[in-house]
């Protein structure tokens, strides 16, 4: 059995507003081991990105670990200074942006971007090591040498997401996090990019988390996965497991909204009402109110959300688990 | 980019020839009529009369007169002074132009730099109750009104404290028995300025290239030095070291000037910088280089301040107009003999073809420097750069 | 017909609901709210001037800016300066003449001849801040305050009345360069150009030195350069946003004319834009007033930079903080009111511009 790289332990991470504390993660605790892609998924809002934003402590200026760990290799993460944090970053952790067209400074070149990164992490590097190093990440990821020399607005977006990734990469990190890599690219470049990163992965032996409200490239893109809900991970298990066999109520509706190609036809279900407000205290289950049957334990909320072993590896929130 | 450049100075040209047009046209439709009162002005000596109905071509019509205008204008001939007489427009320009770009580029400088770093720095602790002071104290200083503030600080630094000279170019005692002309010293005093940021910048370009961080900041540290140790020799040798306690003396009667410049200039920079950095910092690729790893400093100088710096270069553009104003001011106020001086003192004095000219090359003055200030912003920014060449 | 007064009234609805917000966003904004309390107790004193000669609690001819005149008298005692110092009673040159004394030569007028130790009646002018004189009188013994009520007035006046007519050229171009484009834009953007690129103040002292401004003329000739310079280009941009919006097109599809389309949809679009230059160049117009009048280029009576014209050339400026009510008041007063009014436009800024906006 491969060795854990990342775990996450009861993470619990607020927004501080004029409204109130908005809990964004909710006692989120997974495990990523080498090698393994994990993926995230859960509607806008859910705490995907605020989840990702945390384990590079690249929060915004408002938000709060108030609890949890988080280790890479056996390292504390949550304690660690700025200064510290630095190091890992990129190095330890680095991550694909949603929306690749602003993630390039539109007045440095490509090259000289990624040259950065690679030159706060391995300082001692000459200048050709480093545009050999470079040339090798273009390749990998499939664009010319040339593009190096360009500036980000000469790009075409499938471009800049390649050089996004290979961005990424530049620091040899252990874990990426790809962060709905694909929003804002049309489908054929979207399949292209997908492609990028499995291969990617496989290649490089990455471990690598890949988050994004399209269970579809959930099931394409990752072993393991968990469904978010509110801040907090519902269900939790093997890719393969979850898709044919899902306990969650929420994770059900998930998976009957999104059409299928094969198989036969359905009718698509659609989830009324909103994610509920996470503002202030939350006690019992968030999802009972747009929970199609409810149970009566959910109903008057006195049972306390929290995950627990339904099957082999396979989590549920404990709240639902009386629902199936 | 050559397209851009050759396309804006053609622009440029066409600009220059309507305002030398128009500010002719200016002269002659005031009303009193510029060039009648400059026949009765009792200073004109009486053999200039017949030759200045001539040199203007007075007795022409107005198609005429103004063409005859433009073509003296690049013949350099503008008549002659009344006020200092055998001395033409062209040579009183001659001897004032230099002072007024030193002390302007000296200024310019200074200021845009400081307000630029002020800027940044209000942006970098945005929200924080000394940053609203802050930026309330700029507020201030950038509307104050000037000519008012430069006399207080004249009157505090200068005649008070008595730390610096009471305006003027040069303590006149001091260059009693001077071997040479204060003008042969300014000049030498220009050349060095200029070769040193020549040097200065070709060690920029050198280190440039240098990939180690710490190993490039070291290098420049050197250059700097070595700049510092042959500038030195420079004026411990030969002539130069003649010339020293003169240039020594022209350098600290600009000081003042020039921070009470600066203090009122920078405002203006900085709280613009702030506003556009404010915005650049909700930009997502500075969330990529805080997930790279970089140092907050680097983030902050490197890609914040790098982009906030393209508006604020466009603004100095638009701006460039209002500081020559106010170094016209700043010439009257510290009784600095350049050419805002030499314009304001004629039009005062009614000496009317120092006026013309003085105003024909404040206009150009202000043409070039828009123009630079134009390249340098298509520099800055790839975007235009690599438009202009497809 | 009914329809028409209840849209009518619905309009005015909406619009007030968009003030009172635009009110509540500007209200979050710390500096703008200070300009506002600055612009509006300048206001305040511009306007209480003529209430107090109206009222007669002022005498004209003891508090007029210009030709009012207070004889104030002081009790001086005349004493002699000794030649070397220091003395017991004088450290130095300077503290001689100490308070409340004076030296025969001071006293110029050669039909009195004080001795040592006389009582000599002089004129104080100026005088000290007193209670009949808040701040003080001029060397012409001329009420400082009353002048500062004054100047106030010529600000507002002149600032506003360039302001207005630079805001509506420049709108006016800005929307026509917009809306019809190709030759006349191209016309209108070149001539902005030159504008920008004219060194005003140099043109200004050239105007005000043959021509006798009087305050109407310096305002529309600010006006009109600040109206034909860079906020044509700045005008035409936001215009030329609005003009590809969907509203415009639909306008156009239900067979609006185009002086339809342009008053009824561009200009109230652009218009906070230009409510915006309005303010700043306000700023502008008080500073080149104040700079002209400094310089005495100006044909006026009164003015904040007249009187820091007088105290200059009366050379009370050198003599530091002892006559400060001659030298700050009138200052402070431009400084403070064009920042004021630089304050707003900040705050306004903040609430037509949604990318500054708070969170």
């Amino acid at each position: 059995m491969s060795k854990t790289v990342l775990k996450v332990e009861n993470l619990n991470m607020h927004y501080e507003t004029i409204a109130g504390n908005v809990s964004a993660v909710r006692d989120v605790s997974f495990e990523l081991k080498e090698g393994e892609s994990f993926g995230l998924v859960g509607e806008s809002g859910c705490g995907k990105t605020s989840v990702a934003m945390s384990l590079l402590q690249l929060q915004a200026d408002n938000a709060k670990i108030s609890s949890g760990s988080i280790k890479l290799n056996d390292e504390e993460l949550v304690t660690k200074t700025e200064k510290e944090l630095r190091k890992i970053r990129w190095k330890g952790i680095s991550i694909v942006f949603q929306g690749a067209m602003n993630a390039w400074n539109p007045v440095v070149k490509i090259g000289e971007q990624i040259r950065e990164a690679i030159r706060e992490h391995y300082p001692n590097n000459s200048k050709e090591e480093n545009s050999e190093k470079i040339k090798k990440l273009f390749d990998i990821v499939g664009l010319e040498h040339s593009i190096m020399n360009r500036f980000p607005h000469e790009l075409s977006g499938g471009m800049k997401q390649r050089a996004v990734i290979a961005l990424a990469l530049s620091c040899d990190p252990k874990v990426l996090i790809a962060d709905e890599p694909t929003t804002a690219l049309d489908v054929v470049i979207q399949d292209q990019i997908l492609k990028e990163i499995s291969k990617v992965q496989e290649l490089l032996g990455l471990s690598l988390i890949y988050i994004s409200h399209d269970i579809a490239v959930i099931a394409e893109m990752t072993s393991n996965m968990a469904v978010m809900y509110a801040g907090s991970i519902v269900e939790m298990g093997k890719t393969s497991e979850i898709f044919s066999n899902p306990r969650h109520a929420y994770t059900k509706l998930l998976l009957e909204s999104t059409p299928s190609i094969v198989g036969e036809k359905k009718k698509l279900r659609s989830l009324d009402g909103e994610p509920p407000s996470l503002i202030g205290d939350i006690k019992g289950c968030t999802f009972s109110p747009r929970c199609p049957e409810p149970s009566d334990s959910c109903k008057n909320q006195s049972l306390e959300m929290g995950l627990i072993e339904a099957a082999p590896d396979h989590f549920v929130d404990q709240c639902c688990v009386e629902c199936v | 980019m050559t397209k851009y450049i050759i396309n804006r100075f053609l622009q440029l040209v066409l600009v220059f020839f309507v305002f030398l047009v128009s500010s002719y046209l200016l002269f002659n439709a005031m009303p009193g009529d510029a060039f009648t009162s400059l026949l009765l002005n009792p200073q004109l000596p009486p053999d200039a009369y017949e030759k200045t109905i001539a040199l203007y071509g007075l007795d022409r019509p107005l198609s005429e007169r103004v063409i005859k205008y433009v073509q003296n204008f690049f013949k350099g001939d503008f008549g002659f002074s009344y006020r200092y007489y055998p001395k033409s427009p062209i040579e009183l320009i001659a001897e004032r132009l230099p002072r007024t770009l030193m002390l302007f580029a000296l200024v310019n400088i200074i200021s845009f730099y400081t307000g630029f770093l002020v800027g940044k720095i209000l942006a970098w602790r945005r929200g924080s109750k000394s940053e609203t002071w802050l930026t309330l104290a700029s507020v201030l200083s950038y509307t104050v009104f000037y000519p008012w503030f430069a006399l207080l600080m004249l009157w505090f630094f200068g005649y008070k404290m008595g730390w610096f000279p009471i305006g003027k170019f040069l303590y006149p005692e001091k260059w009693y028995d001077a071997p040479f002309d204060s003008d042969v010293v300014f000049m030498m005093m220009i050349k060095f300025t200029v070769v040193v940021s020549i040097i200065q910048f070709i060690a920029y370009l050198f280190t440039r290239n240098i990939e180690s961080l710490s190993l490039r900041r070291n290098a420049r540290l050197l250059s700097l030095v070595l700049i510092f140790i042959g500038s030195y020799f420079y004026w411990n040798t030969g002539d130069a070291l003649i010339k020293k306690p003169y240039a020594a003396d022209i350098s600290f009667h600009m000081i003042l000037p020039t921070i009470v410049v600066t203090i009122v200039a920078f405002a203006g920079t900085a709280l613009l910088t702030r506003t556009t950095m404010m915005e650049v910092l909700k930009e997502d690729y500075i969330q990529t280089a805080r997930a790279k790893g970089l140092s907050q400093k680097r983030i902050r100088d490197r890609h914040a301040a790098r982009t906030a710096l393209l508006p604020v270069v466009t603004s100095f553009i638009f701006t460039i107009v209002t500081i020559i104003d106010g170094s016209v001011l700043t010439e009257q106020i510290f009784s600095w003999p350049g050419m805002g001086q030499l314009l304001l003192q004629a039009v005062l004095n009614e000496d009317i073809p120092v006026a013309m000219a003085a105003f024909s090359f404040v206009g150009i003055f202000a043409l070039v420097a828009h123009f630079v200030a134009d390249i340098s912003y298509a520099y800055l920014d790839p975007r235009i750069r690599i438009k202009s060449q497809g | 017909m009914n329809d028409s007064i209840n849209e009518k009234e619905i309009q005015k609805k909406v619009r007030r609901e968009a003030f009172k917000r635009n009110w509540l966003l500007f209200r979050q904004s710390t500096l703008g709210m200070i300009g506002l309390g600055i612009v509006f107790f300048f206001f305040i004193l511009a306007i209480l001037q003529p209430i107090l000669f109206l009222t007669g609690a002022w005498n004209e001819a003891v508090y007029h800016p210009v030709v009012g005149y207070e004889e104030i008298k002081v009790n001086l005692l005349v004493v002699e300066c000794p030649d070397e110092y220091p003395t017991e009673k004088y450290e130095s040159s300077n503290a001689c003449p100490g308070d409340g004394e004076i030296t025969q030569r001071q006293i110029y007028n050669p039909n009195i001849n004080p001795e040592v130790g006389d009582i000599h009646v002089a004129l104080l002018q100026p005088s000290p801040p007193s209670a009949r004189h808040l701040l003080g009188t001029d060397s012409l013994g001329r009420d400082i305050f009353s002048q500062i009520m004054e100047g106030s007035q010529v600000a507002f006046l002149l600032g506003l009345l360039s302001a207005i007519i630079g805001v509506s050229i420049s709108t006016i171009l800005g929307t026509i360069a917009a809306f019809y484009g190709g030759r006349v834009d191209a016309y209108l953007m070149r001539q902005s150009d030159l504008v920008l690129m004219l060194p005003s103040l140099p043109l200004l002292f050239i105007i005000s030195a043959f021509a006798e401004l009087k305050i109407w003329h310096l305002a529309i000739v600010l006006g009109v350069i600040g109206g034909l310079g860079g906020s044509v280009i700045t005008i035409k941009s936001q215009a030329l946003q609005v003009k590809v919006k969907p509203f415009v097109d639909s306008a156009r599809i239900t067979g609006g004319s185009n002086m339809t389309i342009l008053f009824s949809h561009i200009l109230p679009n652009v218009a906070p834009l230009a409510l915006l230059f309005m303010v700043f160049s306000v700023t502008g117009a008080i500073a080149s007033e104040s700079i002209l009048s400094f310089l005495g280029l100006l044909n006026i009576e009164m003015s904040w930079g007249i009187m820091i014209y007088l105290s200059q050339t009366d050379g009370y400026i050198f003599s530091g903080m002892a006559y400060w009510w001659l030298i700050l008041p009138a200052g402070l007063a431009v400084t403070f009111l064009a920042g004021g009014f630089y304050l707003v436009g900040r705050g306004l800024d903040d609430v037509f511009n949604p990318r500054l906006r708070k969170r």
